[in-house]
């Protein structure tokens, strides 16, 4: 499903009103973000389970109150962390606390990860949400780039029908659109 | 990510670490997108259902500020207009409260589909006995006005 410069906005529209194939294509589009964000947590299996079902579920209902559907990512890199938090401070207080040791007073994050570690996952985050809002054309082509172990040029041109010639090209026009969603996120999520 | 660099070396350094990244993601983000694609059978499509959203969660309030004790309960909000939910989650045990004040029927849903149904008192208030895992939603009909909260886990 392509839909020109916007896929996502379309992709909300549809889907909230009842295109349950547009549905589909934001769950593939944001799992990798949505678990980007819930792996960052120490959490179990089953803890993480009800995360995501949580999550999507909302999401489903929230199509429509969606006040501009380009905050999508940031909706869900919102959501899914709050229910992590929550998920962790209930596995503390489930937990007696020595009251002569302060050191539980420090919130989860802060007790999860160092900075050099919590700069990466925010870059991690805002390139899957750049990703993720990509023309087809072009998040299909950037995942085949991705592939391990790499893909001809000739292979990816049959699978995607871009001349082997513009193979270049797309991938440079791809990543500058990347880079500028990524870095617009990775500033919007530092405030 | 150095900026000062050629931006040609510079897309390289973005896919690699795009890729890492979804690498990274991968073996989770399957298993979360099965339950994206099974989360859209829930869609509400009655128009007059008012969608009360989350707007207060003790839970979520800063650690030192709260002085959290093992067993402390949790209080949250669901805001409608007309009409919003009241809970106060204590192990084991709900207890909530309809406003403004007022008589009404609670269901409980869960993903798997299971209803629990409880009648709201004349001044609104309702007690669940049992406290579903997983995700849940309340739906709460009153005279006023009928609303579905927030998928919440309890």
């Amino acid at each position: 499903m392509d839909h020109g410069d916007n896929p996502v906005s379309w992709l909300v529209d549809a889907a909230g009103s009842g295109n349950e194939r547009a549905w589909q294509e934001i769950v593939d589009r944001y799992a990798p973000l949505l678990a980007s964000v819930i792996g960052r947590f120490r959490l179990t299996p089953a803890e993480r389970q009800d995360i995501a079902q949580t999550v999507w579920l909302r999401l489903v209902e929230h199509l429509g109150s969606l006040r501009e559907p380009r905050a999508l990512p940031m909706w869900i890199i919102t959501t899914g962390r709050r229910e992590c938090m929550r998920c962790l401070s209930e596995q503390r207080r489930a937990v007696p606390r020595d009251p002569l040791d302060p050191s539980w007073l420090t919130t989860p994050a802060e007790e999860a990860e160092p900075a050099g570690e919590l700069m990466r996952a925010e870059r991690h985050e805002a390139l899957l949400a750049g990703l993720a809002e990509l023309p087809s054309r072009q998040r299909d082509l950037l995942l085949l780039l991705m592939e391990d172990p790499p893909l001809s040029y000739a292979q990816i041109s049959e699978r995607t029908g871009i001349a082997p010639g513009s193979i270049g090209p797309t991938r440079a026009r791809a990543l500058e659109r990347l880079r500028h969603c990524a870095v617009v996120r990775y500033h919007v999520a530092e405030r | 990510m150095d900026v000062t660099q050629d931006p040609r070396d510079d897309d390289q350094e973005i896919l690699d670490d795009l890729s890492e990244a979804l690498r990274e993601a991968a073996p989770l983000a399957g298993m979360l997108a099965e339950y994206g694609r099974g989360a859209y059978a829930w869609r509400t499509v009655d128009q007059d259902l008012l969608l009360a959203s989350l707007t207060f969660d003790s839970s979520l309030e800063p650690v030192p500020e709260r002085h959290s004790e093992p067993g402390e309960s949790r209080v949250l909000t669901f805001t409608a207009a007309p009409l919003s939910l009241e809970l106060e989650v204590m192990p084991g045990h709900v207890v909530g409260q309809i406003v403004p004040p007022g008589p009404g029927e609670i269901r409980v849903e869960t993903a798997e589909g299971v209803t629990l149904t409880v009648e709201a008192d004349d001044i609104g208030f309702f007690d669940l006995p049992h406290v579903p895992s997983g995700p849940v939603r309340l739906r709460c009909d009153t005279p006023v006005a009928r609303l579905v909260t927030d998928w919440i886990r309890l």
